[in-house]
């Protein structure tokens, strides 16, 4: 997986792409990082170019929320498309981020 | 001897001399360089024996006629021999050190080598990529490496399984450990089998929790059957298509 962040205004939009596995741990470290280092109060997961996803990936965005959220900032996941919509809709992850499309 | 007419031997970064004894013991002639080819067109199989190559060259590595990887490391030429001879019959067969199937997409690969052999939609695809993937995670972090799930959706949690992947995979007793696979196709489906060689494990409804415990459940959400076997170092998925 790879990443790029742009911040405007009060949102942060970090575009990922590639696959999101448990083999991103080090990524997301550094993700969840700079997510909360920036002062965006709105912290978006652009994921229109991820290709893959799978259950430690869904662990690490639950993660990212929980921090963000701890640092009273918002977090949401967008533009999920193919297999990453369908895991998310299966895991129902909806119910715990909020999800645009 | 393995009486085989149609399967034929490649290696990638091994040395000529290992790879003449191991065609000899095998019973397998070797594929002949290039510009030596003669007659229309492939072997209907390939098993190529991967000695000291880049894994990031080896993507795509199932598409036929290529129906076998299997990474020498430390192996003996008995072991070897076995999984060669498990590819001359017919099974999709890969067999990585844990530090260079941690480098490959193999589950991607898997459905790719399958989709080129069966018509399959894409749905039905990303789901048993995705099973897949989550049984050869399973073999790699949790059986080869040892490293326990993230307990908790912290960054604590997060940090701790970083830092055990991390160490885990740098010592070689953890990163030579093997990571087989192999895949069988029939009329109805595949049979898609993981093996790792760590401690293997008893499932236990309450482990089933944490953001990587799912993956158990997701696979038996997707897989038509699903067992255990050999102590919980091999799974055993089948998928009709």
């Amino acid at each position: 997986m790879d990443y790029s962040l742009d911040i405007k205004d009060q949102e942060a939009v970090v575009r990922l792409s590639g696959r999101l596995t448990f083999n991103d741990h080090a990524k997301l470290r550094a993700l969840i990082k700079e997510m909360i280092g920036n002062d965006a109060k709105c912290q978006v997961l652009d994921l229109s170019s991820l290709e893959f996803v799978d259950s430690a990936g869904i662990g690490m965005l639950l993660i990212a929320r929980e921090e963000l959220e701890g640092q009273n900032k918002k977090f949401l996941l967008r533009r999920a498309a193919g297999q990453v919509k369908r895991v998310l809709t299966v895991a129902q992850l909806g119910k715990l981020i909020t999800i645009e499309d | 001897m393995l009486a085989s007419q149609v399967t034929v031997l490649h290696g990638l970064g091994v040395p000529s001399e290992r790879l003449a004894c191991l065609a000899v013991a095998g019973g397998l002639p070797l594929w002949p360089a290039e510009d030596d080819r003669v007659g229309d067109g492939d072997p209907e199989r390939i098993v190529v024996l991967v000695g000291s190559v880049d894994p990031e060259s080896l993507d795509n590595c199932w598409l036929r006629p290529f129906a076998a990887w299997i990474e020498l490391g430390i192996l003996s030429d008995a072991a070897v021999l076995n999984k060669i001879a498990l590819a001359a019959s017919g099974v999709l067969v890969a067999s990585f050190t844990t530090v260079t199937a941690n480098r490959l997409t193999l589950a991607r690969d898997i459905v790719e080598a399958v989709g080129s052999r069966r018509e399959i939609g894409s749905e039905r695809r990303d789901d048993i990529e995705l099973a897949i993937h989550e049984a050869i995670s399973n073999a790699l972090v949790h059986g080869n490496l040892q490293v326990e799930s993230m307990k908790g959706l912290t960054m604590s949690a997060l940090d701790r399984f970083s830092e055990d992947i991390s160490r885990r995979i740098s010592d070689p007793d953890f990163a030579n450990r093997r990571l087989d696979v192999s895949c069988e196709l029939d009329a109805g489906g595949v049979t898609v089998e993981i093996a790792d060689q760590g401690a293997g494990f008893i499932v236990v409804e309450t482990d089933r929790c944490g953001p990587c415990g799912r993956g158990l459940d997701l696979i038996s959400g997707i897989a038509q059957s699903c067992q255990l076997l050999d102590g919980g170092r091999r799974i055993r998925m089948r998928f009709d298509l």
